[in-house]
C-alpha cells in the first residue's frame, strides 16, 4: 500500500473493514486488491509477506528464521497486514544519520555466538547489509539479526542476554558508501 | 507454587479485568502488548508493558513463544490467558508448564480433551450425559447423506475442531449436502486446518444454556448457575442473562448437575462453562460443548451469586482448594449483559472502527461495565469490534430488563458505529420481556427493527 493509512478517505477504511468481514467467512487465506494507486492486502494468517516490506530508507526488515506463530483459531480475529505501515517498527534514520537495526521478535539478546567467544560486532566494527550483528533467542530457537546496511556499528544500545521486545532499537549503525 | 507477577497475554476489556482482580489479590502484573496496543487503557494500568510483536495477531498475541518469551524475561511466574486468541492453546499451557509458569486455566490434557469437538461428545455420552444424535467422523457428503438419513433432517455438519460457528452449515434437504458438504468442510480446513466434520441434529426452537463450573485440583467441581446465551447472530452472542429465563426448577437443576457432572468426571481444574443446547419442543437438553476458559459473559454469575470468578481463577491456579462448597453458593435476582460492539446494526453490522470522539457510559446502582474504551481512544481494525460489556443486576427479569433499557438510554458513544440501538430495541422487545427467546430470535428482531430491513436480507443470504 504506497498510501499512508491517516490519507484514507473514512469511506475508504469503511470499505476495507467490510473486506476483512467478508474475507473472515470466506474460505480463502488472503485477498489482494489493487484500486488506482490504493493496493491493499488482507489476509488470515497465512497471507502473502505485506508489500511493505520493502520499506523506503536504508532499512529493510531482517526476515525472522524462526518459526512463527501457527495456525489462526476460530476466534482469531483477522489480520490486515495492508494497514501496518503506520504501525510497524520503522526505525528511519536518526537525527545524526545513523541507521537502527530492531529486533524482529520479543526474545533474549545474544551479543556473542557462544559464551565466551567474542561478540559479533562491538562500536567500530565494519558491517555489510548480511553481517549477523546478534542472535535473538525465542524458547531456545535462535534467530540471526542482520545488520541490513554497509556501515560501521555506532552503538550497541542493549546488554547481551537481556530481554528486547519486538520492535526495540539493538544497534545503531553509521552508513558508508 | 506462588502467584506472584502475571503475563496477562490478552488485550481489550478483558486484560482490564485481569489486572484489576491482580490488584486485588496483591499479584504483580505485566501486560503483553501488540505494536498496535502500546498505547491502550490495560497498558496503562499494568505494572509495566512488553511488546510481543506486530499488530497483526498471528505474530503477537497467536504467538506462544513469545508469551513465554515475555513472561521468561520479566519474571513472571503465571499467565493469565484471558479468552479468544491462545486460552484454549494447549501448546501455551504446555509451553508453560515446562518453563515452570503456572497456566492459569486448565491442565492442557484437559483443554485438548474438550478441544475435539467428536472426543468431547464422546466423553459426556460415557459420563451419563445426553448428547444430540448425530455421527461420527463422516469422510464424504455420500457418507454424511447416509448419517443424515439415520438422524433425520435437518442436520447440522460441524467442525470436529470448531468453534465460533466456523465450519457449520444447516443442511435441510437431501438435495443440498453436497455443497454444504464441500462448503462446511472448506471453511474447517482455513480456520481449523483440520476437516473433519460428523453430524448432530438440527435443533429449530432451541435455547443456548450453559453452566459455570469451577474446580480445584483436589477434585472439588462446584457449578456456579447458568447463563442463558441464545440470543446469537452467525453463533456470537450478544446478550446474556442469568438465571435462564422460563425454564422448570426440575429442568435448571438437572442441567446444573449434568455440566457438574462432566467437569467432575474430567478432574476440572479451574474455571470453565459447560454449554448445553435446550430443545423447547421437547423439553430435553443435549451436551454440546465445553470451553475450557474464562467466558466473556461471567460477569452475569459475578453479579448474581457475588463471586469473582477471575480472582477465583488465580486462587485455585496457585494451588488453593475451593473456598466454598455448592451450599454456600446462593443465587440472587437477575442479571442481563449486553455486548457492544463497533459495527452498524442498520448496515448488516459491519464493523465500523474509527476514534471514539464521545464515551459517556450511564452511571447508578446495579450497572457494571467492563471495557477498555475511552473518549480518543481509537478502536483498531485488527482485532474483535467488541467495545465494551454493559451489566445490569435487578431483582427480577423484569427490574433487570428495565434498567438496562434506561442504561442503554443514557449511553453515548460518537465517532463510530455501535450495536447500542439494536440492544435497546431488544430491550423493548415484547417477546424477549415474556423470556420466549430461542437461537433465531435475533435475526427475527433484526428484520422487525425500523430501518434494518434490507440489511436484514442481506445477511440472512450470507
Amino acid at each position: 500500500m504506497n498510501k499512508p493509512l491517516s490519507t484514507l478517505t473514512d469511506d475508504e477504511v469503511r470499505q476495507i473493514a467490510l473486506l476483512v468481514e467478508t474475507l473472515e467467512r470466506s474460505t480463502f487465506d488472503y485477498l489482494q486488491l489493487e484500486l488506482g494507486d490504493l493496493k491493499v492486502t488482507i489476509g488470515k494468517g497465512n497471507a502473502p509477506p505485506p508489500a511493505n516490506a520493502a520499506a523506503p530508507g536504508p532499512y529493510s526488515a531482517v526476515q525472522p528464521a524462526a518459526p512463527v506463530a501457527s495456525v489462526a483459531p476460530a476466534s482469531a480475529p483477522v489480520s490486515a497486514p495492508a494497514a501496518e505501515p503506520k504501525l510497524a517498527p520503522q526505525p528511519a534514520a536518526a537525527q545524526d544519520g545513523t541507521v537502527t537495526v530492531v529486533a524482529p521478535m520479543i526474545g533474549r539478546f545474544y551479543a556473542k555466538p557462544e559464551p565466551g567467544a567474542a561478540p559479533f560486532v562491538s562500536v567500530g566494527t565494519e558491517v555489510t547489509p548480511d553481517s549477523t550483528v546478534a542472535l535473538i533467542e525465542v524458547m531456545k530457537v535462535f534467530t540471526a539479526v542482520r545488520a541490513g546496511v554497509k556501515g560501521v556499528v555506532a552503538e550497541i544500545c542493549v546488554q547481551d542476554e537481556q530481554l528486547v521486545e519486538y520492535g526495540q532499537v539493538l544497534i545503531r549503525i553509521r552508513p558508508i558508501e | 507454587m506462588t502467584v506472584s507477577r502475571v503475563l496477562v497475554a490478552n488485550r481489550g476489556e478483558i486484560a482490564v479485568r485481569i489486572i484489576r482482580a491482580c490488584r486485588a489479590l496483591d499479584i504483580d502484573t505485566v501486560l503483553a502488548v501488540s505494536e498496535a496496543d502500546r498505547e491502550s487503557l490495560p497498558a496503562r494500568l499494568a505494572g509495566r508493558t512488553v511488546c510481543i510483536g506486530p499488530a497483526s495477531a498471528a505474530g503477537s498475541y497467536l504467538n506462544f513463544r513469545a508469551i513465554v518469551a515475555a513472561a521468561e524475561g520479566t519474571g513472571c511466574d503465571a499467565v493469565h490467558p484471558g479468552y479468544g486468541f491462545l486460552a484454549e492453546s494447549p501448546e501455551l499451557a504446555e509451553a508453560c508448564a515446562e518453563q515452570g509458569i503456572t497456566f492459569v486455566g486448565p491442565k492442557p490434557d484437559q483443554i485438548r480433551r474438550m478441544g475435539n469437538k467428536l472426543q468431547a461428545r464422546a466423553l459426556a455420552r460415557q459420563f451419563g450425559v445426553p448428547t444430540l444424535p448425530g455421527s461420527e467422523k463422516v469422510h464424504s457428503a455420500v457418507e454424511a447423506a447416509e448419517a443424515a438419513k439415520r438422524i433425520g433432517y435437518p442436520v447440522l455438519l460441524k467442525a470436529a475442531a470448531g468453534g465460533g460457528g466456523r465450519g457449520m452449515k444447516i443442511v435441510a434437504h437431501p438435495r443440498d449436502m453436497g455443497e454444504m458438504f464441500a462448503s462446511a468442510s472448506a471453511e474447517a480446513r482455513v480456520a481449523f486446518k483440520d476437516d473433519t466434520l460428523y453430524l448432530e441434529r438440527f435443533i429449530a426452537n432451541a435455547r443456548h444454556v450453559e453452566v459455570q463450573v469451577l474446580g480445584d485440583r483436589f477434585g472439588n467441581v462446584i457449578h456456579l448457575g447458568e447463563r442463558d446465551c441464545s440470543l446469537q447472530r452467525r453463533h456470537q452472542k450478544l446478550i446474556e442473562e442469568a438465571p435462564a429465563p422460563a425454564i422448570t426448577e426440575q429442568l435448571r437443576q438437572q442441567i446444573r448437575q449434568a455440566g457438574v457432572e462432566v467437569a467432575r468426571d474430567i478432574g476440572y481444574e479451574n474455571a470453565g462453562t459447560v454449554e448445553f443446547i435446550l430443545d423447547q419442543d421437547a423439553g430435553a437438553f443435549f451436551f454440546l460443548e465445553m470451553n475450557t476458559r474464562i467466558q466473556v459473559e461471567h460477569p452475569v454469575t459475578e453479579t448474581i451469586t457475588g463471586i469473582d470468578l477471575v480472582q477465583e481463577q488465580f486462587r485455585v491456579a496457585r494451588g488453593e482448594s475451593l473456598r466454598f462448597a455448592q451450599h454456600d453458593v446462593s443465587f440472587r435476582g437477575h442479571a442481563i449483559e449486553c455486548r457492544i460492539n463497533a459495527e452498524l446494526p442498520r448496515e448488516g453490522f459491519r464493523p465500523d472502527p474509527g476514534t471514539i470522539t464521545e464515551w459517556c457510559p450511564p452511571e447508578g446502582p446495579n450497572i457494571r461495565l467492563d471495557t477498555h474504551c475511552h473518549a480518543g481512544y481509537t478502536v483498531p481494525i485488527f482485532y474483535d469490534s467488541m467495545i465494551a460489556k454493559l451489566i445490569v443486576y435487578g431483582f427480577d427479569r423484569a427490574e433487570a430488563i428495565d434498567r438496562m433499557r434506561r442504561a442503554l438510554e443514557q449511553f453515548t458513544i460518537a465517532g463510530i458505529g455501535t450495536t447500542l440501538p439494536f440492544l435497546h430495541f431488544v430491550m423493548r422487545d415484547p417477546e424477549f420481556a415474556a423470556g420466549k427467546v430461542n437461537t433465531a430470535l435475533v435475526e427475527e428482531l433484526i428484520a422487525r427493527m425500523p430501518g434494518v430491513a434490507a440489511a436484514g436480507v442481506r445477511l440472512a443470504e450470507a
